[in-house]
């Protein structure tokens, strides 16, 4: 006991503040997860390098823009009307989600492996489940103090680039979709659901958040990499520059398997995922011509209900494995 | 009364770790005491609401335990047995994130949450990881983080587990002041009957899962007869004898006499005086015979 100081009442005075009524407390788990988030500095790191394609992106363009004007005649104008003819705006957005993937996933293992793990080791559920909360405040906590901040890390990239393009573009087709970007925010919040869930998922397995987060990316890339492999062995076998070509435009009897195939991994649902609700195929990067056709869109609603039944297996696998230590139920 | 409940039976399985049992707690500080797997533990989650009861019920602090446990968790401070924290907070954060789950405004939660941890001696080492904490500091913030909303009952389980002899003397002097004089009531479970004949005045028994014994624990060491116990400079054969032949039991417990004699407590002291005066004893110490509370405890076990 606190020896009793000359100015300072250390002795114990009981409680008469307000206290909140004993419901929703699944914020103040949430709340907690996104503060620690943000006061990560490898947060921030990250959001910064997921946003490099739209700021090669917005150099390409200003440097074209900068060019086109000093130069005299209307020859450059016109070429610069043609580079912005040849881009497909929505596209832009699927580039950068696309060449976020691996950031993102780092990011949701730096937010969520250590979710559950962390605290089936410090036994934090003991204090949590001590309060009025039950398993389904803690589960949502959890899930929202990782979903938030990766949606927020997936969104102030490209909404920096649609506010540029807004601003800059809008006469050159920027806004002529009005829905595109609130259907680029349904992706990166359904990438972000998904992951979330994943991660949340594996996390509850363990005791230590650097083994969940080892196993969380094991199956990341081992699932990229057959997929990468077994498509790569196809295409080897039927002539790797020729049969590639094909199977991608869809020539060959085998390309759809090879499309499927494409999006059997986790980072290549949630770009199936965003091509098939941006509506989109993709085009080339940065404008520029390229030989390669890009792989089609999966098609919506079976890539949505795989997304789904994945996240809500995940999340269904946390709910069976967190417990009160012991016998809470 | 701050808890009261009726033949409540919890089963796991096939297994009851409560049978029937009944029982009410006083407001003080009351110990539940109980051998390893009496049911000690699994009572205070049934009575915080974690576990529902196959048969009976009850209430604490007024609130049913089957319909309202949030409302109950909301006005119980839990200070459990096995070290626990959140990781990544230092104390302030940690006990100000307990407020804020029992529903305290997360500025009051963070006043209340120093004003606590100086309370528990923990106001020097307030901004340090909770990881780094000793053992001792460890069982401070557990108690800090169970007082933090201002409790009307806390639940302590194993209170001085681990702690070395200061640390445990400091620790039951925190139980203590808090559950004396300060309008919260305390039920400490424990196995060590030292710490909760210092810190209680009352104890349950429990035992295979029922109640066995319950009472004030000044009570419960009253032996009947109400005997008293002598203490002679020397052995004195003579002074034995002559209180039995005025009808005393007589029962020599190595250096103490036990004298069971009818009569008050004044007519029996001048009885024993007048006699050791007649026979030339020299009595040194004299005091009403009572019980140890380990006694009772395996008396009560024993059933």
């Amino acid at each position: 006991m606190a020896e009793p100081g000359l100015i300072a009442d250390l002795s114990y005075r009981d409680y008469d503040g307000p206290l909140l009524p004993p419901t929703h407390r699944w914020w103040v788990i949430a709340r907690l997860g996104v503060r620690l988030a943000f006061r990560k500095r490898a947060y921030w790191v990250v959001t910064a390098l997921s946003s490099w394609y739209y700021l090669v992106m917005m150099a390409v363009l200003f440097f074209f823009e900068q060019a086109a004007q000093s130069a005299p005649g209307p020859r450059a104008e016109a070429g610069f009307e043609a580079f912005l003819q040849r881009i497909v705006w929505k596209d832009q957005f699927l580039h950068g989600f696309g060449f976020a993937q691996l950031l993102y996933l780092i990011a949701a293992l730096m937010l969520g492996a250590g979710a559950i793990a962390n605290d089936n080791r410090s036994k934090a559920l003991l204090v949590i489940l001590s309060k009025p909360c039950d398993k389904r405040d803690y589960l949502a906590g959890k899930w929202v103090g990782v979903f938030l901040p990766l949606f927020t890390m997936m969104l102030l990239p490209p909404l920096v680039f649609f506010l540029y393009g807004a601003f800059s573009y809008r006469g050159y087709g920027f806004l002529d979709n009005p829905w595109f970007f609130p259907k680029f925010l349904l992706v990166i919040a359904a990438a972000a659901a998904v992951h979330t869930s994943l991660v949340i998922g594996v996390s509850s397995l363990f005791d230590q958040g650097r083994l969940a987060g080892a196993t969380y990316a094991g199956v990341y890339f081992l699932s990229n990499f057959f997929t990468q492999l077994m498509v790569f062995a196809w295409l080897a076998s039927q002539g790797f520059r020729e049969g590639r070509f094909r199977a991608m435009r869809g020539e060959s009897p085998f390309s759809a398997y090879v499309d499927k195939l494409y999006y059997f991994s986790v980072d290549g649902l949630l770009i199936g995922l965003c091509k098939a609700i941006l509506g989109t195929d993709g085009s080339p990067q940065f404008g520029m011509p390229s030989p390669i056709q890009p792989v089609p869109a999966p098609p919506l609603l079976p890539t949505l209900a795989v997304a789904v039944a994945l996240s809500a297996a995940f999340v269904a696998l946390a709910w069976s494995r967190i417990r009160a230590v012991e016998v809470v139920r | 009364m701050v808890a009261s409940l009726q033949n409540l039976t919890v089963r796991y399985g096939s297994f009851t770790a409560l049978d029937s049992l009944s029982v009410e707690f006083p407001e003080g500080c009351v110990g539940l005491l109980g051998p390893n797997g009496a049911g000690k533990t699994t009572l205070i989650k049934t009575m915080l609401g974690f576990l529902q009861p196959s048969e009976g019920g009850g209430r604490v602090l007024g609130c049913d335990i089957r319909a309202q446990a949030r409302e109950i968790r909301q006005r119980v401070g839990l200070m459990p047995e096995q070290d626990c924290h959140i990781p990544g907070l230092n104390a302030v954060q940690f006990v100000a994130y307990a407020g804020e789950l029992a529903g305290m405004p997360s500025e009051f939660a963070l006043r209340r949450a120093h004003e606590v941890l100086e309370y528990c001696g923990l106001g020097e080492a307030r901004y340090r990881n909770v990881e780094t904490y000793s053992t001792g500091m460890k069982q401070r913030i557990k108690l800090a983080q169970a007082l933090v909303h201002g409790p009307k009952l806390l639940l302590l389980d194993e209170p001085t587990n681990g702690l070395d002899p200061r640390g445990r003397e400091e620790m039951l002097d925190l139980i203590r002041s808090v559950s004396h004089g300060k309008g919260v009531n305390v039920i400490v479970s424990s196995h060590l009957l030292p710490d909760v004949e210092r810190v209680c005045d009352h104890v349950v028994v429990v035992s295979r899962g029922r109640v066995t014994e319950q009472g004030a624990i000044a009570r419960l060491k009253v032996i009947e007869g109400r005997p008293i116990d002598l203490e002679l400079k020397e052995e004195s054969p003579a002074f034995v004898e002559a209180l039995r032949s005025l009808g005393a039991e007589v029962e020599e417990l190595g250096p103490v006499l036990r004298v069971r004699l009818a009569g008050s407590a004044e007519e029996v002291s001048a009885t024993i005086f007048r006699t050791a005066r007649r026979t030339g004893a020299q009595v040194r110490g004299m005091e009403v015979a009572q019980r140890s509370l380990e006694g009772v405890f395996e008396e009560a076990v024993r059933g």
